[in-house]
């Protein structure tokens, strides 16, 4: 029988919460994996309170967790705690994002967890790892940016650093997560066993630096990297252009300076001898973002794209998000996509970045209501009867709130 | 079985890709232990090959993205280069590549030619815009792609410029999201058979990083604008990067962590103070919540006293450590999350770790960065049956390139 989607069979117990964990499973779950949101009890997943929030519904909580089964669960309770060990035993893969060490305090550290199933693969995100002198500290992701030497690299030079204002560490380590996962589900398959992942924001944000750490070493400390504003301190012209409505950004390497001169009808700067190499460019970098600058002056930046469009010059529009939001090419091919969701209504939110030539189709997938899984998840998988959910959800065990008038809940696949 | 050398071990890798998002995806694959079939043009190979920082003609860059890889260095515009790529193509698990759309059409290699030749194979092409829709033809790098998807914008001061990371995170996120979607593609090959074609590109993964601000902005219509801030978050707060006695502290104090920050500053009266009570408050207050902060930061002794008391309240903070700094600190030491490696030409350096760290398996460190060419003779004897005089003879016609020490 051809499969819903890639991951259709698997199933994964996720205990992650906010961003970083969420992100993998999410990802999971857009490739048909069965994925088992555990809320612990009694709120569940803190980002259920994130802007923005309409009908008691947070858009923040629907992007991340389209397409799971929550059961909300008190695992303190021994009850809750056995309910849980149920569920491992029919689980491939278990992901959890709590402090390093906290997992193993509620009884469910990878020693517990592959006794309970050999061939399980459980994969632990935290900011720092789990061993060394910071892996005790809270952390979030900018925490983690501003110790990977990553956050010094944004801004001007002689201001404070700038971070981004959007989560790429988070969503980072959790794509990083997502194919160590696939690695050690490759080997499973080939051997039958299990094994235990440690991913971390840290180590995500460090894997991006892809000149500095090497530059820095090779030349023992002569290229210093730094941070150098709106234009790049190794090559040029490369950066932030002002043009008379906003910001172009481009990158000339060695081949397309010629093109850059002839679309500014400055043909007289090509054979220009403190032009003629990226390290004489490099050296004069105040003089050509001059010239480019005042050559951009005179122009609309969507004209100015065009004319270095067509020169074949790599170069951007610097786009706000609702511009990137309206583009055709984002709107045609669903990097940006409407989403509707049985509570909160429609809502856009990103695309699925992994394209499968065999399943083009994104599925079907709504956010799930707290504990809305409790009693099909409990009674296919651990053993317990629709009754004995009901008592446990009297006692607090577990927790679920209640789908207003009108929703209905997600049949089970 | 015998026991495999690391996960991926066993799987083969025909590796077309240049400069940095898909090298970046087999960088990964090696180190789990796949074997890579790095395919140079000829004659000069990977332009990175010159890319600094150099020594001798060796570049660190490449080294680190390349090392464990096999170079063949051929002209896949020659009738003979071409069918050796098809003939090795029938070898290989996967095939990668990040030329700009079509271009792998044009040289006779596009997913069609491709299924045929090998139907199990998984192929995979990396773009900055993607393989079809109005930007797929345009030129792109990491950057470009960054301005395209809206993150640019949200770097820097509201009223300058937007501000440029100097690193090309979206060149590496990009390359581990293909990875996954390689991975994933094979998994599913394991179970059900047959091959697929992916198409990954920098706008996607960069787009994908948005968490709040498409939703927030969609779903409030229009009423909350994202918009960079400078050094502190427009959203919640305090969460930016403070002024202090030395250099600049990253604090986070979010929601339940503003409580014990006052107490940590001795000012348990702000705790109440309807000015900061919850996170709308202390976003209208901003600029007095920061002031108060950075007053009290400027009252310690140093930086380091200042970390000591926030994290022995619980308090997410850190240093903003440069590269220099963080590649000594302990901690990136202790987890080799900077490691020193030792290449056969350029010697000792040090590069970023092995992100992906699994319980049954040690990075190997031995692995090293071939040469142009250096896998020619041996890829061909293997996969082909190519005898030693005729892969000189190709050398000799320029099908295939090789660079000797």
């Amino acid at each position: 029988m051809q499969p819903k989607h890639m991951m259709e069979g698997y199933r994964i117990l996720d205990f992650t919460q906010f961003l970083a964990g969420p992100t993998t499973t999410r990802l999971l779950a857009e490739m048909g994996a069965e994925v088992i949101k555990v809320e612990l009890a009694p709120a569940g997943d803190p980002t259920h309170q994130l802007p923005h929030r309409r009908a008691g519904r947070s858009g923040y909580y629907i992007q991340q967790n389209r397409g799971k089964k929550s059961v909300c669960v008190d695992i303190r309770n021994p009850k809750g705690l056995a309910l849980i060990k149920e569920l491992i035993k029919s689980c491939d893969v278990l992901l959890e994002n709590f402090s390093p060490g906290a997992i193993a305090r509620l009884g469910l550290g990878w020693e517990v967890a592959r006794q309970i199933n050999p061939e399980l693969i459980m994969c632990s995100i935290s900011a720092f790892g789990q061993t060394g002198p910071l892996s005790e500290l809270p952390g979030f992701d900018y925490i983690a940016m501003a110790v990977s030497g990553v956050m010094d690299m944004i801004g001007d030079p002689d201001q404070p650093p700038y971070f981004p204002m959007l989560g790429i560490g988070d969503v980072s380590a959790g794509v990083h997560a997502l194919a160590a996962i696939n690695a050690a589900l490759l080997y499973r398959y080939k051997t039958g066993r299990g094994q235990y992942i440690d991913i971390s924001l840290l180590d995500s944000y460090f894997h991006s630096h892809e000149i500095n750490v090497q530059a820095y070493s090779g030349s023992k400390g002569k290229i210093v990297p730094r941070r150098s504003g709106h234009h790049h301190y190794a090559a040029a012209p490369l950066g932030l252009f002002k043009c008379r409505d906003g910001y172009l950004f481009m990158v000339v390497m060695a081949r397309q300076w010629v093109p850059l001169c002839k679309a500014m009808g400055r043909d007289d700067l090509v054979d220009n001898p403190n032009y003629d190499t990226n390290a004489k460019r490099v050296q004069n970098r105040l003089e050509i973002v001059a010239i480019i600058e005042d050559w951009l002056r005179n122009y609309d930046r969507d004209d100015a794209l065009r004319l270095l469009q067509d020169m074949h010059v790599p170069v951007a529009p610097v786009l706000s998000v609702p511009e990137a939001m309206e583009h055709p090419h984002l709107i045609e091919r669903e990097v940006v996509r409407t989403i509707h969701d049985r509570g909160y209504g429609e809502l856009q939110i990103p695309g699925i970045p992994l394209r499968f030539s065999d399943f083009p189709e994104p599925l079907d997938l709504q956010a799930p209501y707290l504990g809305e899984h409790n009693r099909e998840v409990f009674s296919q998988f651990a053993g317990v009867t629709i009754a004995e959910v009901a008592a446990l959800e009297a006692e607090g065990v577990l927790v679920s709130e209640p789908l207003p008038a009108g929703v209905a809940t997600v049949a089970s696949a | 079985m015998m026991q495999p050398k690391h996960v991926l071990d066993g799987y083969r890798v025909l590796d077309i890709t240049q400069y940095l998002a898909g090298p970046a995806a087999t960088n990964l694959m090696v180190q789990m232990g796949a074997e890579v079939i790095k395919l140079e043009i000829g004659p000069h190979g990977e332009p990175v090959r010159n890319f600094p920082f150099c020594r001798d003609g060796r570049s660190g860059y490449f080294i680190q993205q390349n090392r464990g890889k096999k170079s063949l260095c051929l002209d896949p515009k020659t009738p003979e280069g071409l069918d050796i790529i098809k003939q090795l193509l029938k070898h290989c698990d996967v095939f990668i590549e990040n030329f700009a759309p079509g271009v792998v059409g044009r040289l006779g290699l596009g997913w069609d030619v491709v299924r045929e030749i090998n139907p199990d194979i998984i192929m995979c092409s990396i773009s900055a815009f993607g393989q079809e829709g109005p930007l797929a033809a345009h030129p792109g790098f990491d950057y470009i792609a960054q301005a395209y998807a809206a993150v640019s914008d949200l770097i820097g001061e509201p009223d300058r410029a937007p501000s440029m990371p100097m690193l090309a995170f979206g060149d590496v996120g990009t390359g581990v999201h293909a990875l996954t979607a390689i991975g994933y593609a094979l998994l599913e090959r394991a179970r059900d058979g047959g091959g697929q074609w992916l198409d990954i590109s920098l706008l996607d993964s960069y787009f994908h990083y948005h968490e709040v601000s498409v939703q927030a902005y969609s779903a409030s219509g229009g009423k909350v604008q994202p918009h960079r801030s400078g050094s502190h978050h427009y959203a919640v707060g305090p969460s930016g990067i403070f002024k202090a006695k030395e250099g600049h502290l990253m604090i986070l104090a979010l929601l339940h962590q503003w409580s014990p920050l006052c107490r940590a500053m001795g000012r348990e009266d702000l705790i109440a103070d309807p000015k900061f009570v919850d996170n709308d408050a202390r976003m209208v207050n901003r600029e007095e919540m920061i002031a108060i902060i950075e007053g009290w930061l400027q009252t310690l002794p140093s930086d380091a006293a200042a970390l000591a008391i926030l994290e022995g309240a619980r308090i997410p903070c850190a240093p903003i450590l440069s590269v220099p700094q963080a590649m000594a600190h302990p901690h990136m030491i202790e987890r080799r999350t900077v490691r020193e490696i030792d290449d056969r030409l350029l010697g000792k350096f040090k590069i970023p770790g092995m992100p992906l760290r699994f319980s049954k398996y040690e990075v190997d460190e031995n692995i090293q960065a071939p040469l142009l060419g250096e896998h020619n003779a041996e890829i061909l004897q293997r996969f082909l049956k190519y005898p030693p005089e005729q892969v000189r003879d190709l050398e000799n016609r320029k099908v295939l390139f090789s660079k000797p020490v």
